[in-house]
């Protein structure tokens, strides 16, 4: 299997692994609604706890988890560098008040609702992005359209999502074809040695025929679909949705608190909004 | 009057029968590797990325619907295989950017029976512009600044970024691949050889 | 009196997107428990036929209809496909597009699934078709692990759940290495036999299909039944050459030794033949002929030597692998999938690179050259031409080769001129790509190669899906390249008929070794080598063991007097 493709196809088995579909959907939907909902650092913090204890347990083997990892909190930093570039005393607006810490000119200045708001939102971002590398590591492609369908999605849209996942191989398989025998017909692919106007147009020759040999599957695919009575019902069983185990009914209780809380939450929101965003604890 | 009013209502919605659903998936699948692997390099930090081009292809030969659900899909299976994350108000603005790209049979662009010319392509390119504009200079944004409660200066800062570069590929790349598709398709029948 | 399950009365279809209708007058029945092969050329109308059988026509493609089409009693086109589909089940030719699940048990799942099936039940009857097809101990294995024959295995289970009358296999051998064609022929076998279920295979390799009794053959051509037969009436005629199909070549050479065959003779297998008639003629023809001598060789292009290559931590891919390849040569390299041959040639390619040992192309070690560089010394022509070809007009096509290299305007129109006269496209130098044959695309695809002048050609499975007509017409062409313009010509294949007719030399792999390196007739002729590299057996070896002549000298002679003709 390519190395490069994050997504597992074979199921593992862990504690994670061997929950079903549906459960993996609706925990992984619990982390990231709740996620988004609130942006109390008591919250989020345990949250991310969480999930980094959820990808541990995994023991992915995949080595780029790591790089990814490093890129993806690199560039949250950079993101946060440029809010802070922009406007430095953002978080006045999101915690109120703004306890300057240290001065660089007038107008740079650092505070404490900056930092702890950045704070908030870098654990924020990295809970999001950690819950959905669990996620993708523990799912197959197959459990996630079963888990999708579980969830009320109509069949043919979770269809479209695993022959989607079926075929990424394949096209990979072309793709690299296709340049490798642009290659051998004198295509430059260094880009050291290629402008950008030439890299433009050595494109449009790789995709026209990666085009139009991908395309030329969906006859043949969808015949075979038809000619085994996809469509005929409307409701469809899923050969990869296993019974409910001892997991998932653990996790069940669980996803079903975390709803609870999330629904908790968002009506506090509405019903008794504070005056800022983001709590801060060091308020005076 | 009425009757052509049905008929684009039908060519806005799409014939969804397996091929479509086909279709679909293998254009998510395409997207997510040309969004993944199939970058043009700018410079040694940035790339466009070709993806945008399957676009209009889906939508020339099943419509915009599965054109703007082959964006949305195609994004989260680039985030999910690359390893990004989940990113849902990405996806929005590209399914939002998918079905304003894949209006071709709208103004009646064929690409599968070679029907695209230069007043098609021009359309294109405004539809397309104005599309990913809406995806990901609004739609994006809002959902990001709602939901992560971003600075919005620096959130238009990325939605700039991703509109000009998504939009330059789709428009630049976009029409001769088009073009040429279209050529392929066109079944001419009177040819005759030359010495 | 036998129950018809197929019934076909005056029955025509023609394409929406058509002007000419593609089957013309169809009467055909086919009754319960037979196995019949339709047999026919590309574009004969014989997979359309297979279409308007199990339901797709008209269900998911539109056009005019008229006469009766009668599947297990229901007229098709007053039913909808799922009902067709519980009395007909359809193993359709491409095995990838084919297996949509992501696991061999939710492949098979498929309808079970689309049934709504409860999981329980689903689990016991994947269980049980897979242990009918042997795919029981892969039921978690990935699409992307199994070769050809064990997707098809995969496919055959899928359509066997709802005990459906009819099995309808379209170009079942299409796919597959001759091994694991005989495989799935044993296969088909034992279902129809064992499950009692009427069989119908739609093919245009009719050597490979006979390995196992065929009841009755359809032969059409231009959409029409030519001829509706047993395979001995068949065999005896000198029809099957008139429509575009391959005799058998154990046939052709007994008809060739002057052998006129008797009216109640078995002729479908070679070894119900009776030799004690045949064996002098055979032997007359065969003594009085002198052999041809090896062509001397010319100075070599590319040296492989004690080179190793392995994927990440599996097991080698290529195992100190030695071989060359000099000028004005016709090579054939085989071997069954995964035995090394398309790594052999992605070695010479430069696309990857020995790990241990070296490549010499032209006397000079290729370390340092680029794919690109490599390119212009060693051309690759993909299998499939749609993965190659991206302009839209023929010439552009050709030239594109050398506008990427930086030659001049001047230089590209010259040689891109010349070769497509070489090629036989001059006249046509101004069409779009679009409009052209599959057997047309191929030649452009070899002209895009052919004019970067390189030394050698490699020819990754050059008729893979092509009938005999279209497979001659390429080879054909090939061939001509090679004795008129002295070019170095590699085929990757594993068609036998292809070595045996249109290379000099084979060089044969097995697990990533290099098993053998010799002349096509004694490569062919050597037992050993053709069970460890998944070939089969040609039947003219069984024919020279019949008649008690040395097969190796026979293959030599039957090479010849083809190649005379």
């Amino acid at each position: 299997m390519d190395q490069r493709l994050f997504i597992n196809l074979s199921p593992g088995n862990t504690y994670l692994d061997k929950l079903t579909g549906k459960t993996k959907v609706r925990l992984f939907f619990a982390f990231i609604i709740l996620l988004i909902a609130t942006w109390d650092m008591r919250i989020i913090f345990p949250t991310l706890l969480v999930s980094v204890f959820g990808l541990y347990s995994l023991k992915s083997k995949l080595k780029s988890v790591r790089a990814i990892t490093v890129f993806v909190i690199l560039t949250n930093l950079f993101n946060l560098f440029l809010i802070w570039v922009i406007n430095p005393d953002y978080g006045a607006t999101i915690c109120g008040g703004s306890t300057v810490l240290f001065q660089i000119t007038s107008f740079y200045v650092v505070t404490g609702e900056t930092i702890w708001y950045f704070l908030v939102r870098f654990c924020k971002m990295m809970a999001t992005f950690v819950a959905a590398m669990t996620f993708i590591q523990c799912i197959t492609p197959s459990e996630l359209a079963a888990g999708l369908y579980a969830n009320k999605i109509p069949y043919k849209v979770c269809m479209i999502v695993s022959i989607a996942f079926r075929y990424i191989p394949d096209i990979m398989r072309d793709f690299t074809n296709i340049k490798i025998s642009m290659q051998a017909r004198g295509m430059e692919l260094d880009s050291k040695r290629t402008t950008l106007w030439q890299r433009l147009k050595q494109n449009v020759l790789i995709l026209v025929p990666l085009i139009i040999t991908s395309f030329d599957r969906v006859g043949n695919i969808a015949n075979a679909m038809d000619l085994r009575g996809f469509g005929k019902n409307k409701t469809r069983t899923y050969y990869s949705e296993h019974e409910d185990g001892k997991g998932d009914g653990q996790m069940k209780i669980l996803y079903t608190a975390l709803y609870l809380f999330i629904i908790v939450v968002i009506v506090l929101r509405i019903v008794k909004p504070g005056e800022f965003l983001v709590w801060y604890p060091f308020q005076n | 009057m009425e009757n052509k009013k049905k008929s684009i209502g039908a060519l806005l919605l799409g014939k969804w029968d397996t091929k479509t659903i086909v279709g679909i998936a293998i254009g998510a699948a395409l997207f997510g590797v040309l969004m993944d692997f199939g970058g043009i390099k700018v410079t040694t930090n940035t790339s466009l990325t070709s993806a945008y081009v399957v676009l209009p292809i889906v939508g020339a030969l099943f419509g915009p619907l599965p054109a703007a659900l082959t964006g949305l899909l195609g994004n989260t299976i680039a985030d999910l295989i690359g390893g990004w994350g989940f990113w849902f108000d990405w996806s929005f603005g590209n399914a939002v950017a998918g079905f304003f790209i894949g209006l071709l049979p709208i103004y009646g662009a064929k690409i599968g029976e070679g029907v695209f010319n230069v007043k098609h392509a021009i359309i294109y390119a405004i539809v397309t512009v104005l599309g990913v504009g809406i995806g990901f200079g609004l739609v994006t944004p809002l959902l990001t600044v709602l939901f992560y409660s971003s600075e919005l200066t620096v959130t238009w800062i990325q939605a700039e970024a991703a509109i000009i570069s998504d939009a330059s590929v789709a428009v630049v790349v976009g029409i001769p691949v088009l073009f040429a598709l279209a050529r392929r398709n066109a079944r001419k029948t009177n040819l005759s050889k030359e010495d | 009196m036998k129950k018809p399950v197929i019934e076909l009365k005056d029955f025509s279809f023609r394409y929406k997107s058509q002007k000419e209708f593609t089957l013309h007058d169809i009467n055909l029945t086919i009754y319960s428990g037979e196995k019949v092969l339709i047999l026919g050329p590309s574009g004969s109308g014989k997979s359309t036929l297979g279409s308007c059988i199990n339901g797709l026509i008209p269900f998911s493609y539109d056009g005019e209809m008229s006469g009766s089409c009668k599947v297990s009693g229901i007229e098709t086109r007053e039913a909808n496909i799922f009902t067709i589909s519980n009395h007909v089940g359809t193993v359709l030719q491409d095995s990838d597009a084919q297996f949509v699940g992501l696991s061999v048990g939710e492949d098979i799942a498929f309808s079970l699934e689309n049934d709504a099936v409860s999981r329980p039940e689903m689990l016991k009857k994947v269980d049980a078709v897979a242990k009918i097809v042997g795919m029981d101990a892969f039921l978690d294995a990935l699409p992307y692990s199994l070769s050809g024959g064990q997707k098809q295995k995969v496919a055959l289970a899928g359509i066997m759940h709802n005990d459906v009358e009819t099995l309808l296999f379209d170009e079942p051998l299409a796919a597959l290495d001759p091994a694991m064609g005989m495989a799935a022929i044993d296969l088909i076998d034992q279902v129809h036999k064992q499950h009692n279920k009427t069989v119908l295979i739609i093919e245009h390799r009719f050597e490979d299909v006979l390995y196992r009794h065929v009841d009755r053959i359809i032969l059409m051509n231009d959409g029409r039944i030519q001829l509706d037969t047993t395979p001995d009436e068949l065999l005896r005629s000198d029809i099957l050459k008139r429509n575009g199909i391959r005799e058998p070549l154990y046939i052709s050479a007994l008809k060739n030794a002057g052998i006129r065959f008797g009216e109640n003779e078995h002729l479908d297998s070679i070894d119900e033949l009776d030799f004690d008639q045949y064996r002098d003629a055979v032997t007359r023809a065969f003594q009085n002929v002198a052999l041809s001598q090896p062509k001397p060789k010319g100075e070599k292009i590319i040296e492989v030597s004690h080179v190793s290559f392995g994927y990440g931590h599996e097991r080698l891919a290529l195992n100190d692998v030695s071989f060359d390849i000099s000028r004005g040569e016709k090579i054939s390299i085989i071997g069954k999938n995964g035995a090394g041959k398309s790594t052999a040639a992605k070695l010479i390619c430069g696309i990857i690179r020995p790990q241990k040992g070296e490549v010499r192309i032209n006397g000079k070690d290729y370390k340092a050259l680029s794919i690109r560089e490599i390119g212009r010394m060693v051309g690759y022509v993909m299998q499939n031409p749609n993965q190659m070809l991206v302009k839209d007009i023929i010439k552009d096509e050709v030239g594109l080769a050398m506008a990427l290299n930086g030659f001049d305007e001047a230089v590209i129109k010259e040689r891109t001129e010349k070769v497509l006269r070489m090629c036989g496209l001059y006249s046509m130098r101004n069409w779009p790509v679009g409009v052209l044959s599959y057997g047309q695309k191929k030649r452009i695809t070899i002209a895009s190669i052919l004019v970067l002048q390189p030394d050698v050609i490699i020819l990754d499975e050059p008729t893979a899906g092509q009938d005999y007509k279209r497979y001659t017409e390429i080879m054909h062409f090939i061939d001509q390249l090679n004795r008129e313009y002295n070019i170095t010509i590699v085929f990757i294949t594993h068609d036998m008929h292809l070595a045996i007719e249109y290379t000099d030399r084979s060089i044969v792999f097995a697990d990533g070794e290099c098993i053998a390196d010799d002349a096509v007739f004694k490569v062919l002729s050597n037992d050993e080598i053709i069970s460890r590299a998944n070939l089969k057996q040609t039947s003219l070896v069984t024919l020279a063991h019949r008649c008690g002549i040395d097969p190796e000298h026979y293959i030599h002679y039957f090479i010849d007097s083809e190649r005379g003709e």
